[in-house]
């Protein structure tokens, strides 16, 4: 049996079929390094969710009292958070499409999927900029109690990990344009794939909870 | 061949800390105390990472 048939075989017995693996069947190190950063992920982002709910669960009303116009912060979704998701989700898919690319040896549906999935990633971040920003003339921001602490602090560092993702796109887009991956070797494009998906899945749980979950009305 | 059989069957495995918050939810809920949303959530969200965790140990293991 050649390497390659080798290889072939291996692939088609692989209990994971379709993620990376080194020729005994296990995980690579490098989609293995990534899943057990997606676990410490999952808890750190599980921290921010659980201190998010406790707050709400211990406050008089959701969202709070603004102290400087005396009525409640509002919550309506903002003109560019229902594009920013819809790209966001879409860029699951190209990431995706990129992966199959590269598995099947198609280096130009591969540069061309994570080439658009990286244009969204950094549009998102544009998008989040604005918001913020729009967010801030009408008075809220991360010092406005703990609804502006939670909020800032939830979507900030799901965009620094957007951020990061970025830059991880980026480098697999100037490989993957270098020549560097191959329908054999693409460990990295794998790895990357999974952390964007997460990144996706936690913002969808996000906007959820900060602008589909309804309020709480006043006690008492 | 590991009990579980497949890798993919980890999820359940994350599951039984679903179930376990969703219970210690459901209790709480039930009896009409203070629910302790933070422990809820963690206990769902360990599932999740239990599940990944799982999943690694029996896929990550040579088939030999």
């Amino acid at each position: 049996m050649t390497t390659d048939e080798h290889a072939l075989a291996t692939t088609e017995h692989s209990p994971i079929a379709g993620l990376s693996h080194d020729s005994t069947g296990g995980i690579s190190n490098v989609v293995l390094g990534m899943l057990l950063f997606l676990t410490s992920e999952v808890m750190f982002f599980a921290g921010l969710f659980a201190a998010y709910f406790s707050v709400r669960a211990h406050a008089p009303q959701w969202p709070p009292i603004n102290p400087e116009t005396a009525e409640a912060f509002h919550v309506e979704i903002l003109p560019l958070v229902g594009p920013a998701t819809v790209l966001l989700i879409l860029s699951s898919f190209t990431c995706q499409f990129a992966v199959w690319g590269i598995r099947r040896g198609d280096r130009v549906a591969f540069v061309r999927n994570i080439a658009v999935t990286f244009a969204i990633g950094i549009t998102f971040l544009l998008f989040q900029a604005i918001d913020y920003a729009a967010l801030g003339s009408e008075g809220l921001t991360i010092a406005s109690g703990p609804y502006g602490t939670t909020y800032f602090t939830l979507t900030g560092f799901h965009g620094a990990h957007v951020f990061g993702g970025v830059v991880m796109l980026g480098v697999v887009l100037y490989r993957g344009m270098a020549g560097q991956f191959s329908a054999r070797h693409h460990d990295a494009v794998e790895a990357a794939s999974l952390y964007w998906h997460f990144v996706d899945v936690v913002w969808i749980l996000l906007f959820s909870l900060l602008y589909l979950l309804p309020g709480k009305p006043p006690t008492g | 061949m590991h009990p579980l059989r497949h890798p993919r069957n980890a999820i359940f495995v994350g599951l039984v800390f679903v179930i376990v918050g969703a219970i210690y939810f459901g209790v709480q809920a039930a009896a009409g105390w203070t629910v302790d949303y933070a422990g809820v959530t963690l206990l769902i969200l360990l599932g999740v990472a239990i599940a990944i965790m799982s999943y690694v140990l029996i896929a990550g293991s040579p088939n030999d």
